[in-house]
C-alpha cells in the first residue's frame, strides 16, 4: 500500500512545479491514503519544534545576518560592510579565531583521551560503587560555567587547596603559586566541563562491545595493549569520533568559565566584550556571532557524516 | 555476519602483532601487569580532580577564614545567612530566595514547552522514516546555537522581550531541547512502537488516542528524565541569561555570578552549594527513576 503511493508521488513530481505543490499540501490538508496521513502525522508532530526553532533560532539568526550589514549600531538602517571589514582586516580578531580553535582542539583532545580511560573501566572492570562512579563523573554536567571556574578557583587560586598545600610545603608565596587565572588554569576549567561529557558519549558505545572477540584475543595471547588497540579500539571508534565532535562544540560554546577566568582571549569573551565593555558593538558582536554559528554549523554537519546517528548522544 | 569475519580478522591481527614481538621486545609490553593499575589511577584522579573542588567548597562555606592551608572556624553559619537573605552581606543585594523561585519558575515553563516540542519530534524520528530525516535528526538533538550567538541574536530580534520572561523561556526551552528529545527517543527505542501502535489501531482507538493514551504512558520514564534534567540545567543556565537580561527580578545564575565574583570565598562557597544540593537532590532522583546520572544514556 504505501509502496503504491510512493510510486503515485514519483509520477506527480514530473507535474509542473506548482501542480505537484499543490498536490503536496492538499495531500497534507486532506490525506486520502495512509502514506499520505503518515506524512501528515510527521508534519504535525514535527511542527512544535519547527516553531520554536523558527522563532527562537532562524528568524533571530536571520536578523544577526541582517544587523551585521547595518550602519546603525541601534537600528537595521542602509548597508554597511564596516563590521565585516572590521572582523576581516584588525588582526586582533585572526588572534581570537587562533586562540578559541588551538585551545578547543588541545582541551577537547585531552578530554576524549581521559574519557576513553574512564568509559573502558566503566566497562570492562569490575568497580564498587559503579553507579555512584557514573553519577560522581556526570555531576560536572549540571554546573554552569561560572561554578566551573569557581572549582579552578577553589583549587587553584590564591586561596585555593593545592595553591595552600604547595605554598605550605615549598615556602613560596602563594600570589607566584596562584594558577587559577594563567591558561593552565583555563585548561583544567576546560577538562572539567568535557571529560564528563566525552565520557557519557563513550560510555554508551563501550556498553555495546562485543566481549567475545576481546576475550579471543586474550586467550590467543595478546597482551591487553594490543587486544585495546587492535580489538576493542576499532569497535569503539565511532564513538571516539562522536565524543570528539560534540565535545568540540561544547569546547566552543563555553563562555562562564571564561569569563570567570579570563586567561585567554576567546570568541565567546569577546562577544560578551564587544557588547557590554567596549561599547553597544552590535554589528560587529553579530557578525562574530555569524562566523561563529556558521562555523559550529558547518563543523557539526561535516562531524556527523562521519558518524552514524546512533552514537550522538549527549 | 561482516561484522563477526571483521571482528576475526581484529582478533588475528591482534595476536600476529603479539608473536612477532616474541623476541625481546615483547617484554617491553608491560601492559599485562601495569594496565590496569594505571588506567584505575587515571580514574582514581579524575575522580579527585572533580569532586574534590566541590566537597571543599560545600566545608568551605560552613568556615569563618580561608587564610591557610584549609579554612578555618568552624562551624560558622554566617556565610549560609547571608546567602539565604537573613543578614546583610558584602556584595550582593538580596538572598538566593527571589532569584532561585524565579529561575524555577522559568526553568518550569521551559520544561513545560519542551514536553510539547520535544515528545512528539522524539517520537516521529523514533518512528517514521521522511525527506531530510538524519538532518531534522541532527538539529534537533544538538543545540542549534550556543547560548552566547543566540543571546546577541535575541537583542537584535526582540529588543523589548529578549530579556524578558518569556524571551528567557523561548531561550532556556530552545537550549535545553536536545536534552528532553534524546532521553524521550531512548526510551521510545526500547518499545516496539509499529506493534504497539497497530495493536491499538485494530482495536479501534484513534491514532490521535493511540498517541495520547499508549505511547506516551509508555515513554513515561524518559520524558521524566527528560524533564528533571532540562529543569535542572535550565535553573542555572547562565551564558544566555547574563547577556540577554536587562530589567525585571534576577535569575539565580546571576545571584550565583555575583557571589562568585564580587562577594568574599567563603560566602561565594556558600551560594554554590546551593546548587550543589540541588544537583545532588535531583541525581538522587534520577537514580530512582533508573539512570545513573544527567546523562542521555539508557541503563542497560
Amino acid at each position: 500500500m504505501a509502496r503504491d503511493t510512493a510510486g503515485g508521488t514519483g509520477t506527480e513530481s514530473t507535474r509542473t512545479g506548482v501542480g505537484a505543490r499543490l498536490a503536496a499540501v492538499r495531500a497534507l490538508l486532506s490525506p486520502r491514503t495512509e502514506a499520505e496521513r503518515e506524512r501528515r502525522r510527521v508534519a504535525v508532530m514535527s511542527l512544535p519544534y519547527f516553531v520554536l526553532a523558527i522563532f527562537g533560532a532562524f528568524l533571530p539568526l536571520g536578523m544577526l545576518a541582517r544587523m551585521s550589514l547595518s550602519e546603525n549600531q541601534f537600528r537595521n538602517e542602509g548597508f554597511s560592510l564596516d563590521a565585516w571589514e572590521t572582523l576581516a582586516t584588525e588582526p586582533v580578531y585572526r588572534e581570537i579565531a587562533w586562540n578559541t580553535l588551538w585551545f578547543a582542539t588541545v582541551t577537547t583532545t585531552f578530554s576524549v583521551l581521559v574519557a576513553v580511560a574512564l568509559s573502558h573501566a566503566l566497562a570492562k572492570y569490575d568497580l564498587p560503587f559503579r553507579r555512584w562512579i557514573v553519577a560522581m563523573v556526570s555531576f560536572p554536567i549540571a554546573l554552569p560555567g561560572i561554578v566551573v571556574g569557581f572549582m579552578i578557583v577553589v583549587l587553584l587560586g590564591r586561596t585555593g587547596l593545592l595553591t595552600n598545600a604547595v605554598a605550605f610545603f615549598t615556602g613560596g608565596s602563594r600570589i607566584d603559586l596562584a594558577t587559577a587565572l594563567t591558561v593552565g588554569g583555563l585548561f583544567l576549567g576546560y577538562a572539567f566541563s568535557l571529560i564528563p561529557r566525552a565520557t557519557m558519549v563513550l560510555r554508551g558505545t563501550f556498553e555495546e562491545i562485543n566481549t567475545d572477540a576481546e576475550e579471543a584475543a586474550r586467550a590467543l595471547g595478546a597482551s591487553p595493549l594490543l587486544t585495546f588497540y587492535h580489538v576493542t579500539l576499532p569497535q569503539v571508534w565511532p564513538g571516539v569520533v562522536a565524543a570528539f565532535v560534540l565535545t568540540f562544540r561544547t569546547a566552543l560554546a563555553i563562555f562562564g568559565t571564561v569569563l570567570v577566568l579570563p586567561a585567554l582571549n576567546v570568541a565567546t569573551l569577546r562577544i560578551n566584550l564587544e557588547i557590554q565593555d567596549l561599547g553597544f558593538n552590535l554589528a560587529v558582536a553579530s557578525a562574530m556571532g555569524l562566523v561563529y554559528f556558521v562555523f559550529i554549523f558547518g563543523f557539526t554537519f561535516a562531524g556527523v557524516r562521519l558518524i552514524d546517528n546512533e552514537s550522538l548522544k549527549i | 555476519m561482516s561484522s563477526e569475519t571483521q571482528q576475526d580478522k581484529q582478533v588475528e591481527s591482534a595476536v600476529e602483532a603479539g608473536r612477532q614481538r616474541r623476541g625481546g621486545l615483547h617484554r617491553l609490553d608491560v601492559s599485562a601487569t601495569v594496565g590496569r593499575p594505571v588506567v584505575k589511577l587515571v580514574l582514581g584522579v579524575t575522580l579527585t580532580f572533580l569532586m574534590l573542588p566541590v566537597f571543599v567548597t560545600l566545608i568551605a562555606s560552613f568556615g569563618t577564614t580561608w587564610t591557610g592551608t584549609l579554612p578555618r572556624g568552624f562551624v560558622n553559619l554566617e556565610n549560609w545567612r547571608t546567602v539565604l537573605g537573613l543578614a546583610e552581606g558584602p556584595g550582593v543585594r538580596d538572598g538566593v530566595i527571589t532569584g532561585l523561585g524565579y529561575s524555577a519558575g522559568l526553568a518550569t515553563a521551559g520544561m513545560l514547552v519542551n514536553i510539547v516540542v520535544g515528545v512528539p519530534i522524539a517520537y516521529s524520528l523514533v518512528r517514521y522514516d521522511f525527506f531530510a530525516k538524519d538532518i531534522v535528526n541532527t538539529l534537533a538533538i544538538l543545540p542549534i546555537v550556543p547560548g552566547v550567538v543566540l543571546a546577541v541574536a535575541f537583542l537584535r530580534m526582540y529588543p523589548e522581550q529578549g530579556g524578558s520572561t518569556l524571551g528567557l523561556i523561548v531561550g532556556y526551552a530552545l537550549l535545553k531541547s536536545p536534552f528532553m528529545i534524546l532521553t524521550v527517543q531512548s526510551s521510545l527505542q526500547s518499545m516496539n512502537l509499529q506493534r504497539v501502535e497497530e495493536s491499538a489501531r485494530s482495536l479501534g482507538a484513534s491514532w490521535t488516542r493511540t498517541f495520547l493514551t499508549v505511547i506516551v504512558p509508555n515513554a513515561r520514564s524518559g520524558i521524566v528524565a527528560g524533564c528533571i534534567i532540562t529543569w535542572t540545567l535550565a535553573a542555572a543556565e547562565f551564558n544566555f541569561t547574563y547577556m540577554v537580561h536587562s530589567a525585571g527580578p534576577r535569575p539565580f545564575s546571576l545571584f550565583l555570578y555575583q557571589n562568585i565574583s564580587r562577594a568574599p570565598v567563603l560566602q561565594g562557597a556558600a551560594a554554590v552549594s546551593v546548587y550543589f544540593l540541588i544537583v545532588t537532590a535531583v541525581i538522587l532522583i534520577l537514580q530512582t527513576t533508573g539512570k545513573a546520572g544527567f546523562t542521555t544514556v539508557e541503563r542497560k
